[in-house]
């Protein structure tokens, strides 16, 4: 855990419900397609259908694990610095991060308004990519913008 | 010299406890910037970010994490190992036995070392205390019985490897099959010398009914159903790895919800906790994705490999080479940043002498298995003192021993005889 101030576990919000509905949604088209497929029963464009729904759950997961500050760290040297040092660490790495997801929001943006006007679409049932290009980078945004929060918000007072 | 800098980069960052996923995709974006340019940098990084997350071959992660905790609000740990526990534990060393097999069953529904050390611990490491089993011994065998959770199919370690790697997952967990219940025998083999050597340390439990050890192995038959389904159905070309996900997690639920297991309650939960570690994987997996491709450019995999042409040592001297640097890495470094941060720089190297990829893909995961349970700093040796904190840390080292000697055993037998990862995909070919 890369917490700084850990949030406390919080009610299951919007971000909750879009993820887990795209996880089922996901889960549930693939099953009926392999159902459908050994019934001779093929669910047409069941792939592409895969490929839209595991987006908003992708998403959500990322900003899930960052709000809730659960993403994977090595802690070998942190664990043993004292309690001040370690919280600027923390801070360092977060607005890295911020840094890092603020740079490929630029580039998500730059690739979505190069690919605009070209009508990217699935093959099979046509569903259109722009609404996933703008999806992930909102998504990117909104990573970059709970990372800085997490850099620069007032330590809580004990 | 742009190859090893990036890599002194990423792990200074990564020891000052920038999250993994982001140390990885920072010195990636940093150096692609330096050698190809900035904007084609960002280009490159923002292509990767993007096809990720639209990738269908990714869903395969959370799917599986959600077939797993369906099967844990149904009560697989539990189960698994009151059946193994009512089959053997009568036996001298025969808890310690269902524990290593519960590890091996609920680790094909957990697909983590770190969820079966811990779940199993829980359950079995009271029992073996309760029963007067040596602290040191039952918690060893819990932390070393944890580790089969990284490589037993549908492990977690083998999907991340094979999308990295891009390798067949499917291939590979038909691979991890062998290796999985070799590692399990010689677990229990080591169990039973240990126990023949020294008889005191895990006394015997009252024998069971036949009635009773039918009705508890009756209770794990629909777990080991869904189990098999999966695994057959990938093996057999029923359904892809993905499909093979959804299909687990569906029946899952199914089978949680058969056992009246299946509360609102549960099922949010199960969801939430999918989400949170699918968030995880899915930043680390990205970052080592734009690590990756930065390495490709530094051209660091090559020089390597025409070093060890140049050594003139064959796969076996290298592929004990790897062995040793992978465990001391393994020392400092948890298992997901050393497979991200080693498997785009090794496997082109192993692969230039010829080596399979997915032979290489299960030797990874099993050296990095021992990792979990290698002191300093295996995890699983620390789950074990978080689960019991009256045993000090050193009596968990002490128990992992003779579990430690199975694994170089076992470790060395898979580099001899690459066969017992390759015979079974070659086989179902």
């Amino acid at each position: 855990m890369d917490s700084l101030n850990p949030p406390a576990e919080r009610g299951r919000g919007p971000l909750f419900y879009i993820g887990a509905g795209a996880l089922l949604a996901t889960m549930l088209v693939e099953t009926v397609a392999v159902i459908g497929r050994h019934l001779r029963l093929p669910l047409t464009g069941a792939l592409e259908l895969v490929q839209v729904a595991i987006v908003p759950a992708a998403c959500a997961s990322m900003l899930i694990t960052t709000l809730r500050g659960s993403h994977a760290a090595v802690h070998l040297l942190t664990d043993r610095m004292p309690g001040s040092v370690q919280r600027q660490v923390f801070r360092t790495g977060a607005a890295l991060a911020g840094i890092c997801f603020a740079a490929l929001t630029a580039g998500c943006a730059w690739l979505t308004a190069d690919y605009w006007n070209s009508f990217e679409q699935t093959e099979v049932l046509h569903i259109p990519f722009r609404p996933v290009r703008v999806l992930v980078t909102l998504a990117a945004a909104a990573l970059a913008l709970a990372f800085l929060q997490r850099a620069f918000r007032p330590e809580k007072k004990s | 010299m742009s190859g090893p800098l990036g890599v002194v980069a990423l792990l200074a960052l990564l020891a000052l406890g920038v999250p993994i996923g982001i140390a990885m995709g920072l010195v990636g974006l940093v150096g692609l910037a330096l050698l190809i340019g900035p904007e084609p940098a960002l280009i490159k990084a923002s292509v990767v970010f993007f096809e990720s997350t639209t990738r269908f071959e990714l869903g395969v992660l959370p799917l599986f994490l959600l077939m797993a905790h369906f099967c844990f609000a149904a009560g697989a740990s539990r189960d698994f190992f009151g059946a193994a526990a009512c089959l053997v534990g009568h036996r001298r060393g025969g808890l310690a036995l269902a524990t290593i097999a519960g590890c091996a069953g609920f680790g094909a529904v957990s697909g983590s070392s770190l969820a079966t050390a811990a779940t199993m611990g829980q359950i079995a490491l009271p029992e073996m205390r309760r029963r007067g089993y040596s602290t040191a011994f039952a918690a060893g065998s819990v932390a070393a019985g944890g580790t089969l959770g990284s490589l037993t199919p549908p492990s977690g370690a083998l999907i991340v490897f094979g999308i990295i790697a891009e390798q067949s997952i499917g291939r590979l967990f038909t691979a991890a099959i062998v290796p999985v219940v070799t590692q399990t025998l010689f677990y229990m083999a080591a169990i039973l010398l240990v126990c023949h050597l020294r008889p005191g340390i895990a006394p015997p439990s009252p024998r069971i009914s036949w009635v009773e050890r039918g009705k508890a192995v009756l209770r794990v038959l629909d777990l080991a159903a869904l189990v098999a389904i999966v695994l057959a159905g990938i093996a057999m070309g029923w359904f892809t790895p993905t499909e093979a996900a959804s299909v687990g997690a569906t029946l899952a639920l199914g089978l949680c919800a058969l056992r009246k297991r299946l509360t609102r309650e549960a099922f949010c939960e199960a969801l939430e906790r999918t989400l949170r570690t699918s968030g995880m994987l899915y930043l680390v997996i990205i970052g080592a994705l734009i690590f990756a491709a930065f390495m490709s450019f530094t051209g660091l995999a090559e020089q390597i490999a025409a070093l060890v042409h140049r050594l003139h040592s064959g796969p076996t001297t290298t592929l004990f080479a790897i062995a040793l640097l992978l465990l001391l890495l393994g020392s400092v470094l948890d298992g997901l940043a050393l497979m991200l941060l080693t498997a785009p720089i090794l496997l082109p190297i192993v692969t230039s002498l010829g080596v399979s990829p997915i032979w290489f893909g299960i030797f990874f995961v099993r050296t990095m298995e021992i990792g979990f349970v290698h002191p300093p700093i295996g995890i699983n040796l620390y789950v074990m003192q978080s689960i019991a904190p009256d045993i000090p840390i050193g009596r968990v080292f002490k128990g992992v021993l003779p579990f430690l000697a199975a694994d170089f055993l076992h470790l060395a037998l898979l580099i001899a005889v690459p066969a017992m990862a390759l015979a079974l995909p070659h086989w179902l070919d």
